[in-house]
This record gives structure tokens, sequence and C-alpha cells, in this order.
């Protein structure tokens, strides 16, 4: 039988395992192993059984490097797309509604999930949201987080990185009202009946908008994704992962319904263009909300 | 002269193969936001590897012509083969470089999701068509070799580069 799209699952997934509290914790090959080949990801299951490892361990250190490669391949996937400046572009009028508003001089995007923080480094270093603007990423992979804190550094880069969950309450986001919240290739890695709750913490923040994108899932992106992480991408797991993202992601329909589900306040809508005529910038479109 | 115009002009092919395997070879490695410099190093290195690899076969040309004159029109006729199947490609990727410059951004993306990526994903059937065709209208079994050791080496610049330079590199 078929699998369905949710069932597949991206190899860095199951790279990385940490307790509730944040704590790493060992990721066994066998198991990793098993999981794949059950959904019939025989490639994938092939990847992960010749990483390196000990006693049935996998290397922490060579995940670590694995993970920090493949998030700055997509990072040039993500320039070719002009993904940063697709953000900035959005973002702008909605930062300067916050100030218009008196809401407050000073506006925080915190991009969740931020991995190497590409988007985040990318608006502190052109400035793209004007002065007064502070960066925050947040990430729950602590190598990630440090790989972005030391790319920053070396650029002299405005900006910060946690490690952190970035929507709980008191964790990150203190000053909902002056915060707009972003995030780039995020929702697809949620359940579909996570997606009201990811929203619902949002509003229950009081953010004062969110803008999230993700790939649109339609024939036109998976083969796109497969072309480009075939010409651009070295990592087989980069390989693989990018056409698992474009199979997986969800629909307009389930990102809306759950937008407003979780944020009706926002008057959430999706920002995509016509389907019978895919723009291949559109391949990420976000999900925008902000409270009236 | 007809000689001296197809080896100059394939030459100047794999000098700009070269340059972008080297930039392929280092994109997505740094992570940093501004890359331009790395962006060109890279290119250069992949031009002195794109050099150091073609150079046997070029020695080895250029000494059997020196040897057996005669063989020249051999050398030639792949030449020209092999310069109508590369010099199309070359040409609709630096069009789609010169309209990846031009545009703005909001239409940049188009010349690399249109052009650039699917032509990096054919570069190496390219690669291969274009000396097989050159080997075959050239009917010499040293020129044949030659064709093809000169395709294989422009294909290794880019994995070469990777592990000489870039190879876990990620800051």
């Amino acid at each position: 039988m078929p699998l369905r799209i949710a069932e597949v699952l991206e190899i860095t997934d199951l790279l990385w395992r940490a307790d509730a509290d944040g704590n790493r914790l060992p990721v066994l090959r066998a198991d990793a192993v098993s999981r794949l080949a059950g959904r019939g990801q025989r490639r994938a299951a092939r990847i992960v059984a010749r990483m390196p490892g000990a006693g049935g361990v996998l290397d922490e250190r060579y995940i670590d490097d694995l993970l920090v490669r493949v998030h700055c391949e997509l990072q040039r996937l993500s320039e070719e797309l002009q993904f940063a400046r697709r953000i900035a572009e959005l973002l702008g009028p909605l930062a300067a509604r916050i100030r218009e508003d008196g809401k407050a001089t000073r506006v925080r995007v915190v991009d969740i999930g931020c991995g190497v923080g590409y988007v985040v480094r990318w608006l502190a270093a052109t400035s793209a949201l004007g002065p007064g603007t502070e960066l925050v990423g947040v990430d729950l992979n602590a190598t990630l987080v440090t790989a972005a804190t030391r790319l920053a550094g070396r650029e002299g880069l405005e900006c910060r990185f946690m490690h952190a969950d970035g929507l709980r309450p008191g964790a990150v986001i203190d000053d909902g009202p002056r915060t707009i919240v972003i995030s780039s290739g995020l929702l697809h890695h949620l359940p579909a009946a996570g997606l009201p709750a990811f929203f619902a913490s949002q509003a229950a923040l009081g953010v004062a908008a969110f803008a999230h994108w993700d790939i649109v899932p339609c024939a036109w992106s998976t083969l796109g994704a497969w072309i480009f992480h075939q010409a651009r991408m070295r990592e087989p797991v980069s390989r693989h992962d990018g056409v698992m993202s474009a199979r997986r992601a969800h629909p307009a329909d389930v990102l809306l319904a759950a937008a407003q589900a979780g944020a009706a306040a926002y008057a959430p809508q999706i920002l995509e263009g016509p389907r019978w005529h895919p723009a291949a910038i559109d391949v990420l479109r976000p999900v925008v909300g902000a409270r009236a | 002269m007809t000689t001296g115009l197809v080896a100059g002009a394939l030459l100047v092919l794999a000098v700009l193969d070269g340059a972008f395997s080297g930039f392929r070879a280092s994109a997505g490695r740094t992570g940093l936001i501004g890359h331009r410099a790395a962006d060109w190093r890279a290119a250069r290195r992949g031009v002195t590897l794109a050099c150091l690899l073609l150079l046997p076969a070029i020695a080895v040309v250029s000494a059997s012509v020196l040897a057996a004159p005669g063989s020249l029109g051999a050398g030639t006729r792949a030449g020209v083969v092999m310069l109508a199947v590369y010099a199309p490609y070359a040409l609709v990727v630096l069009l789609a470089l010169a309209c990846y410059w031009s545009l703005s951004w909001r239409k940049r993306y188009l010349a690399m999701t249109v052009i650039l990526g699917p032509l990096t994903l054919l570069r190496p059937v390219v690669a291969i068509a274009g000396a097989v065709a050159g080997a075959v209208s050239s009917r010499d079994v040293l020129t044949s070799a030659c064709a093809i050791a000169a395709a294989a080496a422009l294909l290794a610049v880019e994995p070469a580069a990777g592990r000489a330079w870039y190879a876990q590199r990620t800051s």
C-alpha cells in the first residue's frame, strides 16, 4: 500500500533527539534505519546505515558537522531563490505598522527553527528592516545555534541566537506586541494535528504578527526540489530530505484551517500565486497573520 | 588557422568551466552572508585545477602533432565537433548569467530555476557527449583518448576542488 505523504520521514529529523529539557540523547543507528526502512525509504535507510558510530550509536561529532553542512547547502538554495529578500519585503510593512501604532519603537523579529540563522543574519547584514529592529534566531538544536552564533560573529552582525523553545511562555518572547514571529521550512516538520496549537501558542504570547513560509506541495515543487537538490547539493542527506520536504508539506487548506483555529484574531491568510500558473519563486509561500 | 581557433575556443570554454566548477565546489560551504571574495577565490582555484588536470591531454596531443604533423587533421575534426556540442551549452549558460545579473531580484530566480539549475544537472552528459562525438569524428585512437581524458579532467575539477579546499569546511 502506498504511503500517505505525511508518513515519509526526513533523515535529519531522526539525527537529533532531545529530552523535555532540551538535553541531547544518543541516536541509535538501528532505530533510525528501521524507522526509514519500515516506511519503504530504503535509500534513506542505507544513507543512515553508512554513517559512522560506535556501539550502535551514531557519532555525535559527525552528525553535528553533517547538520551544519546540510543547512549551509540549504542557505545556498535560499540565496538563489532570493528568499531572504522576499521575507524582508513582507516584514517591512508589518514592522512599520507596529511602529506607527505606537506599540514600540523597537521591533523584534524572532525566527523559530532558524537553523544556522541565514534569514536573521541576512536581515542583520542588510539592515533591510531599518534601525531599531532586534533580530533573534531560536532553534531546539544547540549545534545549529552555535554555528549561527559563530557565523554572525565572523561577520560582526547585530543579531543573536538562542537554544530554546521559542514559543514557550517566558523563554524568548516576553513582549508580544512588538514581536513578529517568522519561520521558514518549519511547518512541514509539524504534524497536521499539531498545527492549531502552533498558531495558538503565538496568539497566547500576544505577538503582533506571524509569517511562516513553507513549501507548496505539488508535482512542480517535488520535481523542482529533485532537480535543484541533485544539481546543487552534495550531501546525500540534503538530496533526500529536500525532496521529502516537498512531498510532506501541508496543503494550503490545512495550513489555513489550522491558523484560523489557533489564531483567528490574526485574520490569517496564505499568500500564494495561482495554482495553474506556478511561479518557481512561490515554491515557498507564507501563512501570514497580524493582530488587528 | 582553423586549428588554432578551435583549440583556443576549447581552451576558453575549459577555463570558464573550471571557474564555474571551482565556484560550485565552494558555494554553500562557508555559510557566510558575504561570500563574494570566497566565490572569486574558488573560481581562481577551479581554473588552476582545470589547467593542471588538462595538462596531460594537451601535452599528449601537442607531442603527437609535433611527432606526426599529419595527425593535426584528426585533432581539428574532433575539436570542431566538440565545439559544436559545447559552444551552444556555454552560450545558453552565459546568457542565463547575463539575465541573472541584469534582471531585478524578483525575476532573477528565473535564470536559476529555468536554465542554470537544470543545465548544471545536464553538464556531465553534455561533457561526455561532446567528447564521444569528438572521438568518433577524429577516427584516431590517440585523439579519441585525449578528447575523453579532457572531458574527464574537467568533470573532475569540482569534486577535486571540493576535497582539496572545501571538505568539512563550515566556518
